[in-house]
């Protein structure tokens, strides 16, 4: 320690400065606001889960499941086996649901595979294949998958 | 905590200044780490809802198609790993090595609740020419 340090510190020696804690809280506050600011940008996601379909090799027997096709128009009518169900502006389709739940709960008591293809128009909005996807996960239908194009 | 003694017999003090230092240190580390996470999704992006979706798995290893939707331009672009994409043949090769690393790798798509279903028809079809079958979409759920 140089020696004007050393008389400086021997002539604050007298006053008892004590832990700061007024410069503490305030970082510990800037740190706060800080972090609470960046967690309401953070905006809570959740996931809807399909397989898209794909070739197996097998031996065995194969059980052909129970197949059935929703399609989406361009205007978002939702349709089941070309069947219109509930309106293009219902985001709840609520027929669909209990029709959905029915054939689940038949595919269950049958024991076969209940598997839902989704066929989009091109021009369709994205947020009706949503609304056929939570409808979907509502009546606990796993196996979904989707017609998909060749090119892209 | 050690204190600044010099061994000299006066009382030693709490030293302010590396603990401002070590805070600040932290303070960077978040800053960093967070910035990161928040960056991997794109808030230009209004994801439709969906009320019965699951909670969304952070756990997997998975790679994020951002699907982007200008309504007034009627366009739409890929985002995929802070690049824009007008195709998504670049980002098949990327993709199929991401998933012959990890078998268990899957995409989620975040798409804007407008933008037409052959622009997420597209995205999936590069999934499957990339060889990956699980697919995610991502969803409000409120």
């Amino acid at each position: 320690m140089s020696r004007h340090h050393r008389r400086r510190h021997s002539a604050e020696a007298g006053s008892d400065l004590g832990f700061q804690i007024a410069p503490m809280i305030d970082v510990v506050f800037v740190v706060l606001v800080f972090f609470m600011s960046l967690t309401a940008a953070i905006k809570v996601e959740a996931e809807l889960n399909t397989k898209l379909p794909g070739s197996a090799t097998t031996s065995a027997a194969v059980d052909f499941p129970d197949e059935q096709t929703i399609g989406i128009d361009a205007a978002g009518q939702v349709l089941l086996n070309d069947a219109p169900f509930d309106g293009p502006d219902d985001s709840e389709l609520p027929s669909l649901t209990d029709t959905l739940k029915r054939l689940k709960e038949n595919a269950v008591n049958a024991r076969t595979t209940l598997l839902v293809t989704i066929s989009s128009d091109p021009k369709a909005p994205y947020f009706r294949t949503i609304d056929v996807l939570n409808v979907l996960a509502a009546a606990a239908i796993d196996n979904v998958t989707f017609t998909v194009d060749d090119g892209f | 905590m050690a204190g600044g003694g010099s061994g000299d017999g006066e009382e030693p003090e709490f030293q302010i200044a590396p603990m401002i230092d070590v805070l600040l240190v932290l303070l960077i580390f978040f800053m960093s780490s967070i910035t990161k996470q928040v960056a991997r999704v794109d808030k230009s992006i209004t994801l439709p809802v969906a009320h019965n979706a699951s909670k969304r798995d952070n756990a997997r290893d998975e790679s994020i198609i951002n699907v982007r939707w200008d309504q007034a331009k009627k366009h739409a672009a890929f985002v995929f790993e802070d690049k824009t994409y007008e195709r998504l043949d670049p980002i098949v090769p990327v993709l199929a090595q991401l998933q012959s690393a990890t078998k268990k790798h899957r995409l989620v798509i975040r798409g804007d609740r407008l933008v037409p279903a052959e622009q997420i028809s597209l995205a999936m079809a590069a999934a499957a020419s990339a060889g990956i079958a699980d697919i995610t979409f991502a969803a409000s759920p409120r």
